[in-house]
């Protein structure tokens, strides 16, 4: 659920809640002011009424004393008594020809000796019309509020959460490893400015601490290079030596294989170092299908030493825009693989077509978890020779360019897409 | 007798190319900063330079160009850091003649040095020959006496790597990166330089060679008279 969404649906629900206790608060309220208006109004018609029934007792005989009103009526009371009481209570009208809430005044009192009580009464507003009046403000105040909610809640997604929407649009589109700052919008509100804030600060960290693991692979990756190199002719210069033991030989022959795959392992970290630093920017047209034959022939040793039967379909060719150098490094870390992995007499399938390659090859008969193959020295094999960063490699390069690269695992064969999406 | 330049900072290594090549028929003269290798350029000619880039006191591309300044062809191999790759662009364009990137079997900076001393010194012979064994380096034939033998491009270019080298054992390492570069990693094991080196003993012997080619306790080869 949206946020905007969220917040108005709180106030909506705050809304109705404080509208439905609106309508008794209202209805006992507004009866209770109107009761109050009753009650005075009758108190005054009795005050009005006094001198006017004294007139009358002095003029006429009490028994023709009677009111044109048939709300007030006058009894004479034989005994004395002075009392005043004001009730609610149902009161047929013959106008209306049905009973209806009125307020009844009752008051006795003495008018030039004569006890008399006299009774008016007033009709009460109708509750149920009260009540429902009121309901139908409450609606509609109710309605007002909704509609006003909705269009206010509208114009401030638009403009007030602009700067939010952007800033997550900005953070949506951020890689660390491709760089280039981030461009988060100035806003007027106070928590988005905090929020880029922190985000800048967050991000510029992040870019430094990639940045000094970057620059720690890369000192580390060229400081080696060295002492890698002074190993490898120290051995060199041992194997040289005489006399020789068959033991020593075979001690020599182990740390060379050893040193060796120091080197290799050094060779890649090089080369991601490389990547990572865009040091790969001659750009230019690379034929595909030309750097898959050459790897091909480079490699038909290795194929023939394991009795591999490899089936090269490359109809259409791609030229891609790209760093030439890269895209070996991608088809000869494939095809390798494609070989390395592989068992004797298994097979190799290549195919090319507009815009995608693929390459599929036999080997371990289960497949390998999609989503650790591309990370580095996550090595499925046991094989010293590999280094482990051959498909990390392959990633970052898909990375650069683009492309579209995914790993299945189909009728026992494992099989690496490419596609040259913006080709 | 050759003489060779090998201006590099790391002194082990230094040392171990000059005892190296110091079994041939090199002499090695060793610079360890950039002061010392452009007065030793100043100073001698050389038949072979090997040029470290990063120097203490300097660039060693700024070397390149001391010795084109004063007209000087001796040959050039840069050995450095992989990682400086517009440098490699550079030296080769400023006319250093081969790369050679950190770590390398000093076998292979052998035939390297072999090759280019050869193209700067004996223009016209490209012969290499030991004993009856005469490799034609540009026909790329091999004869044994006055017979041609057949043999095929690896076993060719093992051959042509264990003349340059010979009298020194190399390491199956080394052949396997001299005969498939990177593709070397893909074998399972080092089964296949055992068959070309087999194959190619055969051929030579069937042509009437003696037998040079030695197996070092399956350590490496050495081709060797005794």
């Amino acid at each position: 659920m949206k946020l905007l969404q969220k917040t108005i649906r709180s106030y909506i629900l705050y809304s109705v809640l404080v509208l439905l206790a609106g309508i008794p608060l209202f209805y006992f309220l507004v009866h209770s002011l109107v009761l109050k208006a009753v009650d005075n109004d009758l108190l005054a018609t009795r005050e009005i009424l006094k001198p006017r029934i004294s007139d009358a007792l002095v003029r006429n005989n009490p028994a023709e004393i009677h009111f044109l009103d048939q709300n007030i009526t006058l009894q004479f009371l034989s005994v004395r008594s002075n009392f005043t009481k004001i009730i609610t209570e149902d009161v047929y009208d013959a106008g209306l020809q049905k009973k209806i809430p009125c307020r009844v005044l009752q008051s006795g009192f003495t008018v030039n000796g004569v006890p008399v009580m006299l009774q008016v009464s007033n009709p009460l507003p109708n509750r149920y019309k009260l009540i429902s009046s009121i309901v139908l403000i409450e609606l509609l105040l109710l309605a007002l509020l909704l509609v006003g909610l909705l269009l206010i809640n509208r114009q401030l997604s638009k403009t007030m959460w602009q700067p939010f929407y952007q800033t997550l649009q900005q953070l949506r589109g951020y890689n660390l490893e491709k760089s280039g700052a981030l461009a988060l919008p100035q806003s007027s509100i106070q928590e988005f400015n905090e929020l880029n804030q922190s985000l800048q600060e967050l991000v510029e960290r992040n870019e430094k601490s990639f940045a000094a693991q970057k620059e720690f692979t890369e000192n580390a990756s060229h400081e080696m290079q060295s002492p890698l190199a002074v190993m490898q002719g120290k051995l060199e210069l041992l194997m040289q030596t005489s006399p020789l033991t068959e033991e020593q030989a075979n001690l020599i022959d182990e740390l060379a294989d050893a040193s060796q795959r120091m080197a290799r392992l050094n060779r890649s970290l090089v080369v991601l170092t490389k990547i990572d630093n865009n040091q790969y920017d001659h750009i230019e047209s690379v034929s595909l299908n030309h750097i898959l034959r050459r790897f091909l022939d480079e490699y038909h040793l290795q194929i023939a030493e394991k009795d591999l039967q490899v089936v090269p379909v490359l109809t259409t060719d791609n030229a891609l825009r790209a760093d030439k150098a890269l895209i070996e490094m991608l088809v000869s870390n494939l095809l390798g693989n494609a070989i390395r992995h592989n068992y004797k007499g298994g097979s190799i399938h290549i195919s090319t077509g507009a815009g995608w390659l693929e390459m599929r090859n036999t080997g371990a008969p289960e497949a390998l978890p999609g989503d650790k193959i591309f990370q580095r020295f996550q090595k499925q094999s046991d094989d010293a020779n590999s280094t482990g960063l051959g498909l990390e490699i392959v990633r970052k390069i898909a990375a650069i360019y683009q492309y579209n690269i995914r790993y299945d695992f189909i009728n026992g064969e494992h099989r690496f897409s490419i596609r040259f999406n913006n080709q | 007798m050759m003489k060779i330049l090998i201006i590099e900072d790391e002194k082990e290594l230094s040392k171990s190319i000059a005892t190296y090549l110091g079994r041939e028929n090199y002499q090695c003269d060793t610079a360890f900063t950039y002061k010392e290798g452009s007065a030793l350029l100043a100073e001698k000619d050389f038949d072979c330079i090997l040029l470290d880039l990063s120097l203490p006191g300097g660039d060693g591309i700024q070397l390149l160009q001391q010795l084109k300044d004063d007209q000087k062809t001796d040959g050039v191999i840069i050995i450095s850091a992989r990682d400086s790759i517009d440098d490699k662009i550079n030296g080769l364009q400023l006319g250093a003649d081969d790369y050679l990137p950190k770590p390398f079997h000093l076998s292979e900076l052998s035939a390297r040095i072999a090759a280019i001393i050869r193209r700067k010194q004996y223009q016209g012979n490209n012969a290499l020959q030991f004993e009856e064994i005469t490799v034609d380096l540009l026909a790329k034939t091999v004869k044994v006496n006055k017979n041609q033998v057949d043999l095929t491009k690896t076993e060719y270019q093992l051959l042509v790597y264990l003349l340059n080298n010979k009298n020194r054992v190399i390491s199956k390492n080394a052949i396997a990166e001299a005969i498939s570069g990177d593709g070397a990693a893909l074998y399972d094991n080092f089964d296949f330089i055992y068959v070309h080196i087999k194959n190619l003993k055969k051929k030579l012997a069937s042509a009437g060679a003696a037998d040079y080619i030695k197996s070092i306790y399956g350590m490496g080869y050495k081709l060797t008279i005794t």
